[in-house]
């Protein structure tokens, strides 16, 4: 079977490079000061490494600092909620995290069947289970707002970052209980 | 099989988290919601979800080959349930060469679906290889797990030097009782004319000189020189080499040796091999298709091991060490310790030749063509021809071979001493 690598390598590269671009775009829209758009192309520039070099280190690092920036953004220009330009948000870091990857498995390799557009494919479903788990997270959060005294609120959230992360933690520990990481 | 979290799951982690700390520390909810694909993803780990199934099965077009030959390994992939990624990496020997293909392949296979795949290897040296091992690794459908296992076959390559065509070989100085191709002094059954006498009862006719019995008037019968096989041991300086794999002092040893034993079997002689080195090893004289296969396993798995100990001749057999034995001895003649040895072979009355691969002309291939470098190699070159003297002195025959000249011409530019065997029969 003959491979396919060039055209599947460049739909990779391509993604990888829209989902940067996008994350620049949405920390263009929610703020114009230069300082935090310096700082995002300080992430675009870690991920053009990332891209280029199918190195996954630079893509993490480059998720942080853009998600730092868009945090940044956020409490500069304090506006109301904007959900669907958070989601978007993080789906695009999700997404590059994942393009990367795919490029770091794909490079050097002979490629059998479609193995990026499927692999993306998965990722990009990602998307639906996204809206659902916010609709429901945005419906349990209008009750909570309304129930929850004002006082404790801060607390509880601090609680369940935390609650939050370890879970993800211990899920992550679980499944990996073979030892080590893969490569 | 072991099942891993990739750092894939890892890096989507480290999102989740720096969003869900900095949405409380800033007190922003949109931050949440940036968390919130991370976490979506990550929720799908805890589902035991069982490894996608396939069989991984491989193999190569042959398992012998020469130096330089290309071999192509074929890996089979059977899904039986469909698979989301499947990376496989192929066997690489240490040396080889991938010159058709990818060792390395990531395929996407529905259920049922089978995949062959293939690469072709080169491999420039010697030696015998491992290629039993095919590394599978299966990830999940976001890649964020993965189960690895390697693929084992008991696939081994040997891979033999290749061996040059030699007209020109050292003649041996005794010979054996058995028929060969080699000229023995004493006269009997053969092809090469020896002398003419007189005709006596019991000569073939076919013998029967006729030109002479007709210039003399009487029957005249022509003599031959029988022709005899004769021990030929192969002595290889496996104590030190110089120059860069696949070039150097060893392999080029290596490929002589090789070369002069498929010559000598050729010619009907028995050969025998001793490695002189760290570790000593020999094959006793023989000949034929068989004796071949063990001098070239011999061979293929010559290498230096360093020792401190000068070993000591005597320890190898007489049977395969014969004082009939003509001995070559293969050396850069890099440690003096060998040069030893040869001297001492000579002193007990062994027929030996020194086939000298020149480590000067191996070692200059590497260096720089500069001023120092030149001078360097000039004056190792002279201490060289100074070694050489004094070896022959002693009464060894020395052919120096300057790669890349061929072995050939080397051989064709010593001189032999012995025209006719001294003959056991």
């Amino acid at each position: 079977m003959a491979a396919r690598a060039p055209g599947e390598r460049g739909v990779s590269r391509a993604l990888a490079v829209a989902a940067v671009l996008g994350a620049l775009a949405l920390v263009r829209l929610a703020t114009a000061v230069p300082a935090v758009l310096q700082a995002a192309l300080v992430g675009v520039a870690l991920a053009a490494l990332a891209i280029a070099m199918g190195w996954r280190w630079a893509a993490s690092a480059a998720a942080v600092v853009l998600l730092v920036a868009y945090a940044a953004a956020l409490c500069i220009e304090d506006r109301r909620l904007a959900v669907e330009p958070a989601l978007a948000f993080g789906l695009t870091l999700v997404l590059l995290l994942g393009a990367v990857d795919l490029i770091a498995r794909t490079r050097g390799a002979h490629l059998v069947g479609p193995v990026v557009a499927a692999t993306l494919g998965r990722w990009l479903a990602l998307v639906g289970g996204t809206v659902a788990a916010a609709l429901v997270a945005l419906a349990l959060a209008g009750g909570l707002a309304v129930a929850l005294p004002s006082t404790v609120a801060p607390l509880l959230a601090a609680a369940g970052a935390l609650a939050g992360i370890w879970v993800l933690a211990a899920l992550i520990r679980r499944a990996g209980a073979g030892g080590g990481s893969a490569r | 099989m072991t099942g891993r979290v990739t750092p894939l799951a890892l890096s989507v982690l480290t999102v989740a988290a720096w969003a869900l700390a900095l949405a409380v520390l800033l007190a922003r909810a949109e931050l949440l919601l940036v968390a919130l694909p991370a976490v979506v993803a990550l929720g799908a780990l805890p589902r035991r979800a069982a490894p996608p199934a396939c069989t991984v099965l491989h193999r190569v077009s042959a398992d012998r080959l020469f130096e330089g030959d290309a071999v192509t390994v074929t890996v089979s992939v059977q899904a039986r349930a469909a698979v989301p990624l499947v990376e496989l990496l192929g066997p690489r020997p240490a040396g080889a060469q991938v010159r058709a293909g990818r060792h390395r392949a990531v395929m996407t296979l529905r259920a049922g679906q089978a995949v062959e795949w293939r690469y072709d290897l080169v491999f420039p040296r010697r030696g015998v290889h491992d290629v039993g091992a095919v590394a599978v690794r299966l990830r999940d459908r976001l890649g964020l797990r993965a189960w690895e296992w390697r693929q084992l076959a008991p696939l081994t390559l040997r891979v033999f030097p290749r061996p040059m065509a030699l007209r020109t070989l050292p003649r041996p100085a005794h010979a054996r009782a058995s028929g060969g191709d080699h000229l023995s002094r004493v006269l009997g059954e053969g092809i090469e004319p020896g002398d003419v006498r007189e005709f006596a009862p019991g000569d073939r006719i076919r013998h029967v000189n006729w030109r002479a019995s007709l210039r003399l008037g009487r029957l005249y019968v022509t003599q031959r020189h029988r022709e005899r096989n004769a021990d030929v041991v192969l002595m290889l300086d496996t104590l030190a080499e110089v120059g860069a794999p696949p070039e150097t002092t060893l392999d080029l040893g290596v490929r002589a040796a090789v070369s002069l034993a498929t010559a000598y079997l050729g010619r009907r002689d028995r050969v025998g091999l001793v490695t002189y080195g760290g570790v000593m090893t020999w094959v006793r004289p023989g000949s034929g298709a068989v004796q071949y296969e063990r001098l070239a396993d011999g061979l293929l798995r010559a290498e230096v091991v360093f020792t401190y100990v000068a070993k000591d001749l005597a320890r190898v057999p007489a049977r395969v060490l014969s004082p009939q034995a003509l001995v070559i001895a293969i050396t850069p003649l890099l440690d003096p310790r060998f040069a030893g040895a040869v001297a001492d072979l000579a002193a007990r009355g062994f027929d030996v030749v020194v086939l000298l691969v020149s480590p000067v002309a191996v070692t200059r291939a590497l260096v720089d063509g500069g001023s120092v470098e030149a001078l360097a190699t000039r004056l190792w070159a002279l201490e060289r021809r100074a070694d050489l003297a004094a070896l022959q002195r002693q009464g060894v025959a020395v052919i120096d071979w300057q790669p890349p000249e061929p072995l050939e011409a080397a051989l064709a530019r010593a001189r032999w001493r012995r025209v006719r065997l001294a003959s056991a029969g």
